[in-house]
């Protein structure tokens, strides 16, 4: 499997951890998974990610933040 | 379902419910403006027809109209509590609400009893509805400070609204109150503080850490301000029915320190915000939480000394001010987001957000407004010519805000984006 694209968007003002993590849907190769960490829960993105139909799976961190991990095809999270 | 802390977009209502408010409330902001020309707006008085014709274009026309629209989406992305068809409601409370803001903008200012037929029926019908929709619906709400705040506005609007339309039945003359003056003080607290200020403090717990990047509000203060605020506004007539002063000033005064407390709290999480960068809506915030700190320190003796200085400073200064600043957050956001679920597009090919609005227009608009704000305090000095001034500057800021808001939806629609 190829290294996961890394999408650190931290306190970022919305919605710009969620055009970040658009862009790099677009821009990942085959198989490559999106992985996304952020500083809020991101509702709106896993909407649209079911609406898009792609498996997704997260997780809180530590610190509070959390850790949203993209793939594009059922089974790859 | 919604998690606290987070917004949820599955049941947010069609862009055009709150578009509509959005987009028609500056138009009253500038008739507002356009009234403080006329001769009867010159010395401030309180009972001047002008005054409290703009006043009303200002409370109704531009702030309820914003909320109200605010409010439909609240319910369903913190609240988890959508009404059950919001473009009928949208419906049955915009037209009512523009007509009846405007007849009774007209019947003050003109002070026609006739005009006040169709503003208290057509208003009586708007908020009323409005107030049931909301109500039925935030029975099925998660319960989080937010939506603690949204139910107590919701009850301080039916509280404003009844008090109104026993006020303006007086006024047109098919009743009679002994007590008006103090009942039109009541009618301005419960409007002013109940409405405006609780569901500005509740909306801040969500909006503030989620767009300005601050630490979230203290839970003590989210979880008892607004509460302990609500049983303040109930016991204040009843305190200054006391026989001596004492009670309803302590009430008096444990209200403007909640007031204080929000304000000071809400500048203090914004110096601790985690990105120092520019952004038109906290400066926006910024200086409507330093009004509401000075109408908190001038109030409640300032009520009765300096009622257009109080008025100017927690109207214009901490109202409007805030209420534009969520404007240029919010309405951006919508379209940016509605337009990306419409049309399920690649990233690279919508706008980004920050594209719908430039930051530069929005500044250029946020600078006439804060020199209006100037204009406006000091025009309540006795003499010279800043009232014209001042008014001038209402409308300008009012355009231009009117012209940038207008601007996002045009560029909503060139992009495909359906707002029905």
């Amino acid at each position: 499997m190829s290294t996961d694209l890394v999408v650190d968007a931290r306190w970022l003002p919305p919605p710009e951890p969620m055009e970040r993590v658009l862009q790099a849907l677009e821009m990942r190769g085959r198989g490559q998974r999106v992985h996304l960490l952020i500083h809020r829960e991101p509702y709106p993105l896993y909407e649209l990610l079911n609406a898009r139909g792609m498996e997704w799976r997260s997780r809180t961190l530590a610190d509070g933040c959390y850790e949203v991990l993209i793939g594009g095809e059922a089974g790859d999270v | 379902m919604q998690a606290a802390g987070g917004l949820d977009f599955r049941q947010a209502p069609p862009f055009f419910v709150p578009l509509r408010f959005f987009l028609t409330a500056p138009v009253f902001l500038f008739l507002a403006g356009l009234l403080l020309f006329t001769p009867g707006a010159a010395s401030w008085q309180r009972w001047s027809p002008a005054i409290l014709a703009a006043v009303h274009l200002v409370t109704l026309g531009f702030l309820a109209m914003v909320m109200m629209g605010a409010f439909l989406q609240l319910l369903a992305v913190v609240a988890g509590a959508p009404v059950a068809r919001p473009r009928l409601l949208a419906g049955l409370v915009y037209g009512p609400l523009t007509l009846g803001t405007l007849s009774l903008a007209g019947g003050f200012w003109l002070s026609d009893r006739w005009l006040f037929y169709p503003a208290l029926t057509l208003l009586a019908a708007a908020l009323a509805t409005f107030a049931l929709a909301a109500a039925a619906s935030l029975r099925g709400a998660a319960r989080n400070a937010t939506v603690f705040a949204m139910a107590a506005a919701i009850f301080a609007l039916a509280v404003t609204l009844a008090l109104g339309l026993a006020l303006g039945a007086t006024r047109a003359g098919w009743l009679e109150l002994a007590n008006f003056v103090a009942l039109v003080d009541l009618h301005a607290t419960w409007g002013l503080l109940g409405w405006v200020f609780v569901l500005v403090a509740g909306v801040a717990y969500q909006v503030v850490p989620m767009f300005q990047l601050t630490p979230a509000y203290p839970r003590r203060l989210t979880r008892y301000l607004v509460p302990l605020f609500m049983v303040g506004l109930l016991d204040l007539p009843w305190a200054q029915e006391a026989r001596s002063a004492w009670p309803g000033d302590a009430v008096a005064l444990f209200l403007a320190a909640c007031l204080l407390v929000f304000a000071l709290a809400t500048l203090y999480l914004q110096h601790r915000r985690r990105r120092r960068v520019a952004d038109v809506t906290l400066d926006y915030w910024r200086v409507g939480m330093a009004c509401l700190v000075g109408a908190a320190l001038l109030g409640p003796s300032g009520a009765q000394r300096f009622p257009a200085l109080l008025g100017i400073l927690f109207l214009y200064g901490f109202a409007v001010s805030v209420v534009s600043g969520m404007l240029y957050k919010i309405l951006p956001f919508l379209a940016w987001f509605h337009l990306q679920s419409h049309t399920q597009a690649p990233a690279g090919t919508i706008p980004n957000m920050k594209s719908f609005l430039p930051e530069v227009r929005a500044r250029r608009q946020f600078a006439v407004h804060v020199a209006t704000l100037g204009l406006l305090l000091l025009s309540t000095l006795p003499g010279g010519p800043w009232r014209y001034a001042a008014a001038a500057g209402v409308c300008l800021s009012a355009l231009r805000l009117t012209a940038n808001l207008w601007g996002v939806w045009r560029l909503f629609r060139a992009q495909g984006g359906r707002s029905g």
